[in-house]
């Protein structure tokens, strides 16, 4: 077990190594001047003695190498840089805005999956009767509505026309728990829809897998009532690839709640990372897609992980 | 037409509409879409504007249409372009393997480590907005899920004997790619082609949506939708419009891709759910109230029962009785019905199987006479791993592969008996030294894949007769293992017999060296019949079917003069002779044979066989 998870460990590390390089290049590579495009508002063009000042302080004219390398020593001591556009370190700004984000996930996936697997685990027992085409009809629909639309619809009823919750933005829990809640709901919710639908998808079909297996007959042989064979038996067994799912869907959701947060006005770390592409400002752009692909990796990891602990059966395969 | 096909006209219809529609807009008699009327906007749906008026007074239709066009040329554009890339790299990959493989699949599969609407976001802030950098930008997004699909496809055609055959006759690489290999994968390449479209649309109306994607004043369905949520207090239904037609374009091609799928892949079409887990599934059987049995009684008496799939008969009047400590022998070649019949007895037959006629009658514990083929759910639970035990013939699928074994043991010794802790853990312990796995104190906390076949077998039976049933069905349980442990096994069985001089035993088998060994009498079935019974030693010593003596004789160990071999194959249910179902493969058979179906007759007083010329066979 031990062997297994050094090893997945160091193929995580090499795929962040990639990530962060690919990223640096590609910003790096690209034409445009960032230094430029600081200094230039609308259609003036910046002082060129002003630009080249800049980009001797931003360390621009440095070889690539020699910037690469710079940087990637600041990586491994955790500093990020500064910001280009206001000097704050942009490992600051990350540990404000990164638990929002992983907030709003959190609260999706614990919606999801507590409504998700009972769900998926009914419409698979009742497979091709009503319940199932009704529960399947639901998890198309909701998969096939963008996040944004979700969002704006939600808001649409309950802030507008209920006015049941506020209809955005974000107030921090130590400053008043309650409001906090109301505001997580709508945008945790509109996640979780959408993963609701995967989640029900992927447990109903994976229940009926297991149904098949010949170990859920052996579990009817030794006449186990109902209730513990669904239990131990094919729930879950089941687990395992719908656990995989969510990690997986996780993982593209920390990058992808841009949409989400604009919607809510709620203060992540995708939109950050527009606002921080838009401004050309490199150190926040790599330091918001490093945490973001080292996160989304190590997810993949414990993942990984997980499914090697409730499947006895990886760890030897391996 | 086959049902999955016939699926895909509901979808496909309403595809070729919106497609239609778009293509058609400039024909189509609809408003200019940037034609402003700032006096009327927010107005309402009337006869001039279908849909109403947006915050500038255009009219919604008519951008609702032209805002489909731009975001379907953008989504099919390029799934279409990344189709091309992705399977070109696929195919490369696929076939070459090695350093291509390298270079094409693994390097496409790079960017599927970055969550997909970071990626889009990248290329387009970049690149900056509008449709060309959008289309550049999902074609790399979705070139590796192509890539990935075809490389996978390829490797299967690669292997397949013709492609082979190709090779050897040296027939140029780039031709047998494009002449026999891509038509292979077109069906796994066309689903994903419409689960990319759906896709596509999602991020693109995203980015729309943020700003980021099509430009104003071109219409787009987010643009759309982004503009309406300013103005959501005075017109509600400016949301609703885009809304609907965003997310039912994109639910049409999602349910486009799953009907696709499901009619290009038959596997996919499994017998579905469960019904032994719907409550109230087997209403129409009635609890059994149990009646005295005869003193005298079998342990089980199977008499006429068939057992059908649909109003297919699998099993026909099929009669058997194990008396207690009795050892019946279910002999027969595959497809003879043998392990329905024992399914039956523990009413695990799958889903679609019925008991349609005659009756099994087992005699409990307290002296009280049940009909298992009438039992509803509840009732045969009770019976099953109590009374009623089964081994099964392939214990590595049988055994849950999560669960430790003693944890798998002490479930079955639990649901009949109310014991825990210490006391449970000795039974456990027991069992499994009883059915002879070594060291069971540090065995029962092992999972099934720690355990060598023959040790998983014995754990199958420990959990088989963890409650001393009383009737134990053995399905071939030694047909997956090896000679030498087959060996073993078969001990095991003999001892188990020993040691509980009560239980009865149906040990099915297709291999007659095993009966002689281990059974007092012998029912050989085919084709879902019973053609002969009686005791072993009789039955071998002289046969009075000529399917029972074909059989023998076709034994190596058998002692036959020279073996032989049956002629022809078993009839499939579906096609079954009008008169005995053995005439056609029969050297007694007569005319009268292949008219009528002979009747079960009694050559001795515990000898039945189903022939009509059993005194001539030996």
């Amino acid at each position: 077990m031990l062997r297994y998870i050094a090893f997945r460990s160091l193929v995580a590390l090499f795929l962040v190594w990639v990530v962060v390089t690919i990223v640096f290049l590609l910003l790096h590579l690209i034409p445009g001047d960032p230094a430029e495009l600081l200094l230039s508002s609308g259609n003036v063009a910046a002082d060129p003695q002003a630009v080249a000042a800049l980009r001797e302080q931003m360390g621009l004219n440095a070889p690539l190498w020699q910037q690469y390398l710079d940087h990637m020593a600041g990586v491994l001591t955790g500093d990020l840089g500064a910001s280009f556009r206001d000097g704050a370190p942009v490992i600051e700004q990350i540990a404000l805005r990164l638990p929002r984000t992983l907030e709003v996930i959190l609260a999706a996936s614990l919606i999801a999956t507590g409504i998700g697997v009972p769900l998926g685990t009914y419409a698979a027992i009742r497979a091709d009767g009503k319940a199932d085409a009704v529960i399947s009809f639901f998890a198309s629909a909701s998969l096939s509505t963008p996040v944004f639309v979700v969002g704006s619809v939600v808001i649409l009823i309950f802030a507008q026309e209920l006015k049941w919750l506020p209809a955005g933005g974000f107030v921090p829990f130590s400053e008043d728990p309650v409001e906090h809640f109301k505001l997580l709901l709508m945008p945790a919710g509109t996640v979780a829809l959408s993963l609701l639908a995967v989640i029900t998808r992927m447990s109903r079909a994976s229940v009926l897998e297991v149904l098949q297996r010949d170990y859920v007959r052996t579990a009817r042989a030794k006449g186990l009532p109902r209730a513990p064979i669904l239990r131990r038996h094919v729930v879950r067994n089941a687990l395992i690839p719908v656990l995989t799912v969510l990690g997986l869907e996780m993982g593209t959701l920390i990058g992808g709640t841009v949409l989400v947060e604009f919607v809510f006005n709620w203060p992540g770390l995708s939109g950050y990372l527009v606002s921080a592409v838009d401004a050309r400002d490199y150190p926040e752009v790599v330091g918001i897609v490093m945490t973001i692909s080292v996160l989304f990796v190590f997810l993949n990891l414990v993942v990984d992980v997980v499914n090697a602990m409730l499947d006895p059966r990886i760890s030897l395969v391996r | 037409m086959k049902a999955s096909t016939r699926k895909l006209i509901l979808p496909g219809t309403i595809v070729a509409l919106i497609v239609a529609t778009v293509i058609l807009a400039p024909v189509l008699p609809l408003q200019d879409t940037r034609g402003m009327d700032i006096p009327h906007r927010f107005a309402g749906p009337s006869a001039a504007h279908w849909l109403g008026q947006d915050e500038f007074g255009r009219d919604v239709l008519s951008r609702l249409i032209w805002g489909g066009r731009a975001s379907l040329f953008i989504a099919v554009g390029s799934a279409v372009l990344a189709a091309i890339a992705g399977t070109t790299l696929g195919l490369l990959g696929g076939y070459f393997r090695g350093v291509v493989e390298l270079f094409t699949v693994r390097a496409a599969e790079i960017i599927l480590c970055l969550p997909p609407l970071l990626l889009a976001l990248l290329v387009v802030t970049i690149l900056g907005a509008g449709t060309w950098p959008l289309i550049l930008a999902l074609t790399i997004l979705y070139t590796p899920n192509y890539a990935r699909v075809v490389y996978a496809a390829t490797q299967q055609v690669r292997g397949l004997d013709f492609v082979t055959a190709q090779r050897a006759m040296g027939t140029h690489p780039l031709k047998i790619l494009v002449r026999t290999i891509l038509p292979n994968v077109l069906p796994p390449l066309l689903v994903q082609m419409s689960l990319v479209v759906a896709s596509a649309m999602v991020i693109e109306s995203g980015l729309s949506f943020l700003g980021l994607g099509v430009v104003p004043p071109t219409p787009s369905w987010g643009l759309m939708i982004r503009a309406a949520r300013g103005a959501m207090e005075v017109a509600p239904l400016l949301l609703v419009w885009p809304s609907l037609a965003l997310a039912g374009t994109i639910l049409t091609f999602n349910l486009l891709c799953d009907r696709l799928q499901s009619a290009l892949d038959p596997r996919a079409v499994t017998a579905g759910g469960a019904l032994w887990l719907r409550p109230r599934s087997r209403e129409a059987k009635k609890p059994v109230t149990p009646v005295a049995a005869p003193a005298e009684a079998p342990l089980l008496e199977i008499s006429d029962m068939s057992i059908a799939v649909h109003d297919m008969e699998l099993v026909r009047r099929v009669s058997l009785t194990v008396r207690p400590g009795e050892t019946v022998a279910l002999v027969g070649e595959s497809g003879s019905g043998k392990t329905l019949t024992g399914l039956a007895m523990t009413g695990l037959l799958p889903d679609t199987l019925r008991v349609t006629g005659g009756s099994a009658v087992y005699t409990t514990r307290d002296g009280t006479a049940v009909d298992l083929a009438k039992l509803d759910e509840e009732g045969i639970r009770k019976l099953r791993g109590d009374e009623i035990s089964m081994v099964f013939q392939d214990a590595a699928a049988s055994l849950n592969p999560v669960l430790r074994i003693g944890d798998q043991l002490g479930e079955a010794i639990q649901a009949h008996h109310q014991i825990s802790g210490e006391a449970l853990q000795k039974r456990i312990v027991d069992l499994l030294r009883h059915v002879g796995i070594p060291d069971p104190e540090r065995r029962h906390r092992a999972y099934p894949h720690e355990l060598s076949g023959g040790q998983r077998q014995r754990a199958m039976i420990a959990l088989a007769v963890a409650n001393s049933p009383r009737l134990l069905i053995a399905d071939e349980p030694t047909t997956a293992l090896d000679p030498t442990i087959q060996a073993q096994i078969l001990q095991l069985f003999a001892q188990l017999k020993k040691d509980t001089p009560g239980m009865g035993m149906i040990f099915v088998t297709h291999d007659l060296a095993v009966v002689a060994e281990i059974a007092d009498r012998v029912t050989v079935m085919y084709a879902g019949e019973v053609v002969e019974e009686g005791p072993v030693a009789e039955v071998f010593a002289r046969p009075r079917h000529p399917y029972t003596a074909a059989l023998i004789s076709s034994v190596p160990e058998s002692g036959a003069e020279r073996l032989t071999a049956i002629p022809g194959t078993v009839p499939s249910p579906r096609n079954m002779p009008t008169g005995c179902r053995f005439a056609p493969r029969c050297g007694f058979a007569t005319a009268e044979c292949e008219s009528r179906s002979p009747k079960a007759e009694h050559p001795a007083a515990d000898r039945v066989t189903r022939c009509f010329r059993w005194e001539n066979v030996t």
